[in-house]
């Protein structure tokens, strides 16, 4: 009985789907990347915005994290376009990009409008106290990388011993060296890996919220800025040759797509190349998603309805 | 010739060798290692020579480059086939008025598991309506049933081959060992560069992971069957092929069903994971809810996935189930309530009334089988009355498939002529995200529970973790391999020594001691914790039926609940680093340590406490001295487990600050480097091997000299 009544459902099931199966237009069909931070995610969807509700396009989204896998998938075929990238942290520019010494399997296609920078960070209550909630100034001439050597004994932690702990960048694979930026300058703190973004962000935001002092590395456009009051730790400025003991470069974001793609779909090219966006812009997105949670395409449409001037422009 | 008195000393000596001879060595053992650890200082280093002449994973992303565009054209087209196949069948669930897919869902639960497992599925699949996941959950559940149907077809040809030769069963197992211990992340990177991003990538790791279960089972199954039977079929003139077939396939179906259902199981803990290589599903909902720091939402997707991996284990389970007859006579079969409630009118008459309903549904089904069935067999009787009276009956004994078709037929005539199905009102849509948030930024800011969680993590860290790490790390390289290979070699023998000095030696060689050592102190402190909690725990249950019942559902959904949901309400409370790692990992692996323990004592003989109670012992000295000694091997068995589980939750644990191999694993996947992904997690392979045969054998003897089979 129980083969028979499998294979029935299953017959029901498939005659259904002949009565029932969607009708999609072949060759308006693009499938973007959802990456792991909202930043991208965001102008991944303003540009997806436009597409669906004014190019009559479909556009599928494919979650996964940022970095090679995404750039092996575009080369494959998988996805046709990366909408946000940030140069410094990884090595796209010289293994992809014909431009830059690559072999040629991405295609630069322009920026995003977004530039990025990256630094450390302080709550401002560290160097100016926060009366209202009876927080003392524990390091009030705290301006460069360097002060932090005299209040190294605030900022210690369970793993760091005698030295001071700086939240570093989460992720090995960003290769942002901060223990050798550390070293090179003559802190004297310990660079400590949260492992993945979700737990930086969740470090900072549990030490904040019980007003405790901490250095942590951190990047804007940052929604974190609109939830936190945060102040700059100030590095030396950028300087090739130091790296790393040196500020990072700031970071002109762009987007690209594989070649097929590109030769593809001209008009989507066309209005790739006109898309921007301002920090300010992003930032705003960012908050509404990440602090008040609210669902992003949500975000992003009643941003998109407000604002038609700005996506006006971006038609080809 | 000696005196009395020596010859008593010496008895004396030799109790109290053979009684502790163990715990002595083991001082000794400690006392020696600690002087060596002494004597070196520092942190010990693997020749850089030997690690410069062993480049595994230069080797392996060499082999990579060369081998992926010969194999891509053929496995991109497989992928293809999947994905078109996948897409086919989510389109069809989402494109469905939800109405009718509820019902096609749900109606196999009420087939083979009756009433009460039917009002389960209706509660579980209504669940994702009421979360607002009903197109993730369709899309997870197409996963699913794609990946379980290849990995029954797959598995139980491999199996059946493997019954029928030893020599095929002994290249197989030492390969179904590794998939199962190897980590899923490793192959995942591999898969979707081969098969392509999301589903058929998703779809091939989920089958990898899954196979090994229905494998073994087939296997197992047919080499059961008694030889006789085998013999008997050949006598009466059946070739091989015959026997196997007709009598030896249909003999291992029990096992085969149970292996279709662990493999449901295994699928399930994939779902997540997949989301890292594009997997579309209720995955997504969890790991972008980890990702914004939004509890609520990743335990709304986690419960959305608990509920899925019960209902699809309950199904599969109650399929492999002899069918049971529940339109028999005319007593009430289903109970909804608890019988302590039984006292009650109210709750007898609903009882009575839901029992009531579920008859007359299935006599409506069985008339209108009847009715459907009458002018057939009317037909039929009169040109061959033999032959009408049979398909009758068959028709008849299918009552409840026929009668679904036809309910399934007239919702999709309704659907097509009118519109009287709608969407799911929103109204009914209910979140808990909000509230459990909101439940979480109380907790952080909670001085109290600061201060008791800053303790823990403290105490943990000074006083167990720090130390180990130290001391581990700082044992010469070549001491601890010899340690182990002697540990190996006296519970075990030659080989598994052999194999434990080779294994540490591939992690010392590719320049993983450093993280192998971390790994190992991090496995030992968090099984070491899961043992002074999950042992009492245990005993507890195993001795009061409240305590058991209330563990019960806790350990369920702790063991299907998706390990991301729970990671960051551990680094908000715990903050990050080894001591999250440890937490998280005690979290994962201290169900079967309980599990064991409470059936440890269970199973043990009712007479134990009679005779012990006679000789005037207490229920307290019963216990300790009596019971928990002979519950030993048992206890043995979930602390195996436990290693087994906190080494896999090894790759987890660096999204948390974990250190330890499967930080290695990762940077390999962020930099794209499948060499040094592999070589890593070849490193947890190897430990698990290691640790798990050592404790086998040991747990093994101990049976043994406890006289247990």
């Amino acid at each position: 009985m129980k083969s028979t009544f499998k294979a029935a459902l299953a017959a029901i099931i498939m005659s259904v789907g002949l009565v029932s199966s969607p009708t999609a237009e072949a060759g308006k069909r693009l499938v973007l990347p959802d990456l792991d931070w909202t930043g991208a995610i965001v102008t991944c969807r303003t540009i997806q915005w436009v597409l669906e509700n004014h190019m009559d396009y479909k556009v599928k989204t494919v979650s996964m994290p940022g970095g090679p896998g995404v750039w092996e998938a575009i080369r494959a075929g998988d996805i046709d376009f990366y909408c946000e990238t940030w140069p410094s942290y990884n090595p796209i520019k010289s293994e992809y990009l014909e431009e830059y010494g690559g072999d040629g399997s991405l295609v630069r296609i322009a920026d995003t409008g977004i530039i990025g920078a990256s630094g450390y960070f302080t709550p401002r209550y560290v160097i100016e106290g926060d009366s209202s909630r009876g927080i003392e100034a524990v390091a009030p001439d705290l301006k460069t990388v360097q002060d932090l050597n005299q209040y190294k004994g605030h900022f210690k932690s369970l793993e760091s011993g005698d030295k001071g702990n700086l939240i570093a960048c989460p992720e090995v694979a960003w290769l942002c060296e901060d223990q050798e930026r550390m070293d090179g300058l003559g802190v004297d703190f310990h660079a400590q890996n949260m492992g993945s973004e979700t737990a930086h962000w969740a470090e900072m935001q549990a030490k904040y919220k019980r007003g405790e002092p901490f250095v942590a590395y951190a990047w804007t456009p940052h929604w974190i800025f609109a939830a936190l009051d945060l102040v700059e730790v100030e590095l030396p400025d950028y300087d090739e040759a130091k790296w790393p003991a040196t500020n990072w470069p700031k970071d002109i974001c762009f987007k690209f797509g594989s070649p097929a793609s590109i030769e593809k779909h001209p008009e989507v090219v066309a209005m790739l190349e006109k898309h921007r966006l301002t920090n300010a812009q992003q930032a705003g997105m960012i908050y509404e998603v990440d602090v008040n949670k609210r669902d992003v395409d949500e975000v992003v449409a009643e941003w998109m309805e407000a604002n038609e001037t700005v996506w006006r422009s971006w038609l080809p | 010739m000696r005196d009395p008195e020596s010859s008593s000393s010496d008895t004396l000596t030799s109790r109290f060798w053979s009684e502790y001879r163990h715990w002595v060595a083991g001082a000794v053992v400690l006392l020696i290692s600690i002087l060596i650890w002494k004597i070196q200082g520092g942190e010990t280093v693997f020749p850089e020579s030997w690690i410069s002449a062993f480049p595994f994973a230069d080797k392996v992303n060499e082999f990579d480059k060369w081998m992926r565009p010969i194999l891509q054209p053929t496995t991109r087209a497989l992928g293809a086939g999947v994905t078109w196949f996948y897409e086919y069948i989510v389109d069809l669930l989402i494109f469905t008025q939800w109405q009718i897919v509820l019902v096609v869902l749900v109606l196999p639960a009420f087939a083979y598991g009756g009433l009460r497992l039917g009002l389960f599925a209706v509660a579980a699949v209504g669940s994702w309506l009421v979360l607002d996941m009903w197109d993730a959950a369709m899309e997870t559940l197409s996963l699913m049933c794609i990946s379980i149907a290849l990995s029954a077809v797959v598995g139980i040809v491999l199996g059946i081959a493997a019954s029928q030769s030893d020599r095929l069963e002994m290249i197989i197992k030492p390969i179904l060992d590794t998939m199962q211990t190897l980590p899923a992340f490793i192959y995942l990177i591999p898969a979707f560069y081969l098969f392509g991003l999301g589903a058929p990538g998703a779809i091939l790791a989920t089958v990898i992971y899954a196979l090994p279960p229905i494998v073994r089972l087939t296997n197992l199954g047919i080499r059961q069957v008694p030889i006789g039977i085998g013999e008997a079929a050949t006598s009466f003139g059946a070739t091989t092929i015959q026997s196997l077939a007709k009598v030896k396939i249909p003999l291992a179906v029990p096992a085969i069903k149970l292996g279709v259902n662990q493999t449901v199981m295994m699928a399930l803990a994939l779902v997540v994971l997949a989301t890292f290589i594009g997997a579309p599903g209720l995955g997504e909902i969890v790991l972008r809810g980890m990702q914004r720091l939004n509890v609520g939402k990743a335990l709304e997707g986690g419960l959305a996935i608990v509920l899925m991996a019960i209902l699809l284990d309950r199904v599969t389970y109650a399929m492999g189930r002899e069918p049971q007859r529940t339109d028999q006579g005319r007593v009430q079969i289903f109970y909804l309530f608890p019988q302590s409630l039984e006292t009650f009118r109210l709750i007898r008459y609903i009882e009575s009334l839901i029992d009531l309903v579920w008859r007359q549904i299935g006599n409506a089904g069985r008339t209108v089988t009847k009715l459907i069935a009458l002018p057939p067999c009317a037909l039929l009787r009169a040109y061959d009355p033999d032959m009408g009276i049979k398909i009758h009956k068959l028709l008849l004994r299918h009552a409840f498939l026929i009668a679904s078709l036809v309910l399934i037929s007239i919702m999709l005539l309704l659907d097509s002529y009118t519109d009287v199905f709608g969407n799911f009102p929103k109204a009914w849509e209910h979140r808990f995200r909000t509230p459990v948030n909101q439940y979480m930024d109380v907790l952080v800011t909670n001085e109290t529970f600061y201060a008791i969680t800053t303790g823990i993590k403290k105490g943990l860290y000074f006083g167990l973790i720090n130390p180990l790490n130290t001391f581990l790390k700082g044992l010469p390289w070549w001491y601890t391999c010899l340690l182990f290979a002697s540990v190996a070699y006296l519970v075990s023998g030659r080989a598994l020594a052999l194999i434990t000095f080779i294994g540490l030696l591939f992690i010392g060689a590719t320049d993983l001691w450093a993280f192998s050592m971390i790994t190992l102190s991090t496995v030992t402190v968090s099984v070491l914790i899961c043992f002074v909690v999950g042992v009492p725990l245990g005993i507890m249950a195993a001795y009061s039926r409240t305590i058991d019942r209330i563990l019960k559902p806790i350990l369920d959904t702790m063991q299907t609940m998706p390990v991301f949901v729970y990671l960051v309400p551990v680094i908000m409370l715990f903050g990050g680093g080894q001591i999250p790692a440890v937490i998280a990992t005690v979290i994962y692996a201290i169900p079967p340590l309980i599990r064991c323990t409470t059936l440890g004592i269970r199973e043990l003989p009712e007479e134990i406490d009679e005779v012990s109670h006679s000789f005037g012992a207490s229920v307290i000295q019963t216990l300790m001295k009596v019971k928990i000694p002979m519950a030993i091997p048992a206890i043995m068995i979930g602390v195996n487990q436990g290693i087994m589980m906190a080494l896999a939750m090894e790759v987890i644990t660096p999204l948390i600050g974990g250190k330890g191999l499967g930080l290695e694993v990762f940077t390999g996947m962020s930099i794209a480097s499948i060499g040094v992904s592999l070589q890593a997690g070849m490193g947890i392979v190897l430990l698990a091997i290691i640790l798990d045969r050592i404790s086998q054998a040991w747990t093994k003897t101990q049976r043994e000299a406890m006289g247990f089979s």
